[in-house]
């Protein structure tokens, strides 16, 4: 052990050669985050008639390896608003962190005022925005579901560029690609949202959470679901894929031995 | 009393050493409503006599007991503006312990830090003292708490494992008055009632730990009551607050006592009042040595 | 002759206790002419006599006179110096259209009133400083329902059921006082009239009350949940709640209520 920490944990120059410490760079301008370096997949939503349904993966890669198998990247407020969280794990940590705070911060008073979804989906996009203003952006693409003012079931997503966007289905990641066409399928547009149950919302956020499961290499079997109502919030964190089927990849030809 | 001019102005000592501007600041505290705070086995009671200084006020608003952090409530007696500038400070220490060291603030810390934020304020001519004394309870967190930023469960065993046996946490209480001084209570008293308040407190032998949180709601009520002085102020409202650990009643939060146990306490103590002044009038007598 | 050391900053306490500058500030709020104010479970009003002095005039006619409407959900009147209502106001503005922008919340009401207690409390700590020479009362609405507040240069702010502040505000506030448990369930014309009785009571023996010397601000949960917002009446427009206060002196008050109120509402 010497004094010098940049030393420290690196190979020895005796055995190993001159270490190439280029990288750690002593001047220049400040750098920013420029990529996400762990993250998570798909996040995804669709309103049903009394609320909302949200799911996500609890996979944490670094990279192409499955690097965190238990991470949670479903969050509540207040008992009434989910918030799913896509891309970089670390940020995300740190937005959880601004949560909590807020959270003690709006109990000071104990007036009967709560932030709902569509509040919170207002400060986050506010916190996004600055941040990709400062040119140091926190590597997100969130959904935030609940209920609106007026009690109605609210779903909007808010992305590391502040860019805000609502609609019935709603998909980060992978799922913008998979599984928004399968949700809008059943759920095209706003007016069908009062003809869904929470049953069928359910059953089709799982068979998609399946669909993406079986085609992004960056997915896992295990997930978290959430169901917001008026009446509260039902998560559960440790949900497993049900009835999977491998079939469809007897067909699929292109990839490792199968060359034809 | 001769008064020499020393006392007009705030850190400057008397000649026999005494700062008066800090002992103006207790006068204000002397004149407040009785605030009382209790240290149980599981938890705390805070409990403050609002006294209804208009008909026109709303009844069951202007809250006096302040929500610090989740786990911290502070009451305070004496000028209600100060007060609150005292709980904005609390708040601001919570909060940057969280952002700091990630995790809840420590009662013991944030009294220590509030009493040194109180004791600045008797330093400098700039600044006059604090017109309150304040109570602080607060429950630390007797489970294990998540390493922050922490993926996945973390190890079993070896290092960085746990000691299943080990136990930290549990109730705090602590009061401090204008000069900043401040100490650890089990029961601890301020305001206009604190004489007969801190006699009621001492019969509880709190020091035994044996008295329950809603034995304590109990006997908070019947004290704020008991300290009451119904000849010289109108009517008053209490208003209480509780903290309880993660399997009492509050689940660890700073919460205000819920309205129907907060009447039966009421009830209990009009009650127990009531049959006092039958059997004696050893109460008044605390009073009058005042 | 005596002569009160204790009273020449705000940071200096007597030896019982009292910080004689704030007091004084509180003096300052009393020379202030009356403001009354007062909450139903569906209405807030606030009813002033415009007597300000000419200095009060310049400064507060350029916006709306002797009330602000801060935000769409809530407004002040004030007694006392104008100017340091101005500095207050300008204040409560920022936090509400920050609270709109922030969270798309229209600000909670006893949030935004703490908010310039606690900016009053640190003029009342600190030398080189003076206690703000005004009183103020906030009315307005949120999602828990109409409230009202007062506020005082000590720092010191309370919900009030009503309130009264300003010269002569006391002879108000026992009116106040007596007919406390009618406001609750009034309508808002009934609320009206309760406060220009109220104010009425304060003016000295030779004076009525006029479109010339009164003005009226109402602020009520609309239909469906949805807001009447904070509105002012000024000259001529306070004749209707003028009237309604003279006729129901001449007639069958319940009568003339109701038609009054056809009319405001048409």
């Amino acid at each position: 052990m010497n004094h010098f920490p940049q030393a420290w944990g690196r190979p020895r120059d005796d055995i190993y050669g001159h270490y190439d410490a280029s990288f750690l760079q002593s001047s220049g301008p400040n750098q920013h985050t420029q990529s996400p370096v762990v993250t998570g997949t798909s996040v995804i939503a669709v309103k049903f008639k009394d609320g909302v349904v949200v799911a996500a993966d609890n996979l944490a890669s670094y990279g192409s390896l499955a690097r965190f198998t238990d991470v949670k990247r479903l969050r509540t407020f207040n008992d009434t608003t989910v918030i799913g969280f896509g891309g970089d794990v670390s940020d995300m940590q740190y937005l959880d962190r601004v949560l909590s705070s807020l959270d003690i911060k709006e109990s000071y008073a104990n007036d009967g005022h709560h932030l709902n979804a569509k509040n919170l989906h207002t400060y986050l996009a506010k916190v996004l925005y600055k941040r990709r203003s400062d040119f140091n952006p926190l590597w997100n693409q969130l959904l935030v579901a609940g209920t609106d003012d007026d009690g109605k079931p609210f779903l909007s997503s808010a992305d590391l560029l502040g860019t805000t966007f609502s609609a019935p289905t709603l998909a980060t990641g992978f799922g913008a690609h998979l599984a928004q066409p399968l949700l809008r399928r059943i759920v095209p547009d706003e007016a069908a949202v009062g003809g869904i149950t929470q049953e069928a919302a359910v059953a089709a956020v799982k068979e998609c959470m399946k669909v993406l499961f079986y085609r992004d290499a960056r997915s896992l079997d295990k997930y978290s679901i959430a169901v917001v109502t008026n009446e509260g919030i039902d998560l559960k964190e440790d949900e497993k894929l049900e009835a999977q089927s491998w079939a469809f990849a007897e067909g699929i030809r292109g990839y490792g031995t199968q060359v034809s | 009393m001769v008064r020499t001019g020393y006392d007009l102005s705030n850190s400057v000592f008397s000649p026999d050493g005494r700062n008066f501007q800090v002992e103006y600041a207790t006068k204000a505290v002397e004149n407040g409503g009785t605030a009382i705070g209790i240290r149980c086995k599981d938890g705390v009671v805070l409990a403050v006599e609002k006294i209804i200084t208009s008909k026109l006020l709303k009844p069951g608003t202007n809250k006096r007991i302040a929500t610090v952090d989740k786990h911290v409530g502070v009451v305070s007696s004496g000028l209600v503006p100060d007060g609150r500038h005292f709980v904005s400070r609390a708040r601001d220490e919570a909060s940057s312990w969280r952002r700091f060291i990630k995790s809840p603030i420590p009662t013991s810390i944030i009294a220590s830090r509030l009493g040194s934020y109180v004791q600045m304020y008797t330093l400098y001519s700039s600044v006059r003292p604090f017109g309150v004394t304040t109570i602080i309870g607060g429950w630390d967190s007797e489970e294990e708490l998540p390493v922050d930023g922490q993926v996945g469960s973390g190890p079993k065993m070896g290092a960085g494992g746990k000691d299943e046996s080990l136990r930290s946490g549990g109730p705090g209480l602590y009061m401090i008055e204008p000069s900043g001084l401040y100490w650890g209570y089990y029961g601890a008293a301020t305001g206009k009632g604190r004489q007969v308040a801190k006699g009621e407190l001492e019969k509880l032998n709190l020091q035994n730990g044996t008295l329950s949180l809603l034995e304590g709601v109990k006997e908070a009520a019947r004290i704020i009551y008991v300290a009451h002085d119904d000849s010289k102020d109108k009517d008053f409202e209490l208003e209480m607050t509780w903290i309880s650990g993660k399997d009492g009643p509050t689940k660890g939060r700073h919460e205000e006592v819920p309205a129907k146990l907060r009447e039966e306490a009421e009830k209990a103590a009009k009650k127990a009042l009531e049959g006092e002044d039958e059997e004696d009038d050893s109460s008044k007598g605390d009073k009058m040595e005042e | 002759m005596f002569r009160n050391n204790y009273d020449n900053d705000s940071v200096t306490f007597s030896p019982q206790g009292r910080i004689f500058q704030v007091e004084y500030a509180q003096e300052a709020v009393k020379q202030g002419s009356v403001v009354v104010g007062l909450v139903s479970k569906t209405h807030a009003v606030l009813v002033a006599l415009k007597e300000c002095s000419s200095y009060e005039k310049q400064l507060l006619y350029i916006n709306g006179g002797r009330y602000q409407g801060i935000d769409d959900h809530f407004g002040i009147a004030l007694a006392g110096l104008a100017s340091d209502a101005r500095v207050l106001s300008n204040f409560m503005k920022q936090q509400a259209l920050s609270s709109k922008l922030t969270y798309g919340r229209a600000i909670p009401l006893e949030r935004i009133v703490a908010s310039i207690g606690d900016r009053a409390q640190t003029n009342t700590q600190h030398y080189g400083k003076r206690p703000y020479g005004v009183g103020l009362l906030i009315a307005g609405i949120d999602v828990t329902g109409p409230h009202l507040y007062e506020f005082q240069p000590s720092g010191m702010t309370q919900e009030m059921v009503a309130c009264s502040i300003g010269a002569r505000s006391q002879t108000a506030r026992t009116y106040l006082e007596r007919n406390l448990d009618e406001f609750a369930n009034a309508s808002k014309e009934q609320l009206v009239q309760h406060g220009l009785k109220a104010l009425k009571n304060s003016l000295p023996q030779d004076k009525e009350l006029t479109i010339d010397n009164t003005t009226v601000a109402v602020i009520g949960m609309g239909k469906v949940g949805k807001l009447e917002n904070f509105k002012l009446y000024d000259g001529q427009d306070v004749s209707v709640w003028l009237d309604l206060d003279s006729e129901e002196k001449s007639e069958d008050t319940s009568a003339a209520t109701e038609g009054a109120a056809m009319e405001i509402d048409s």
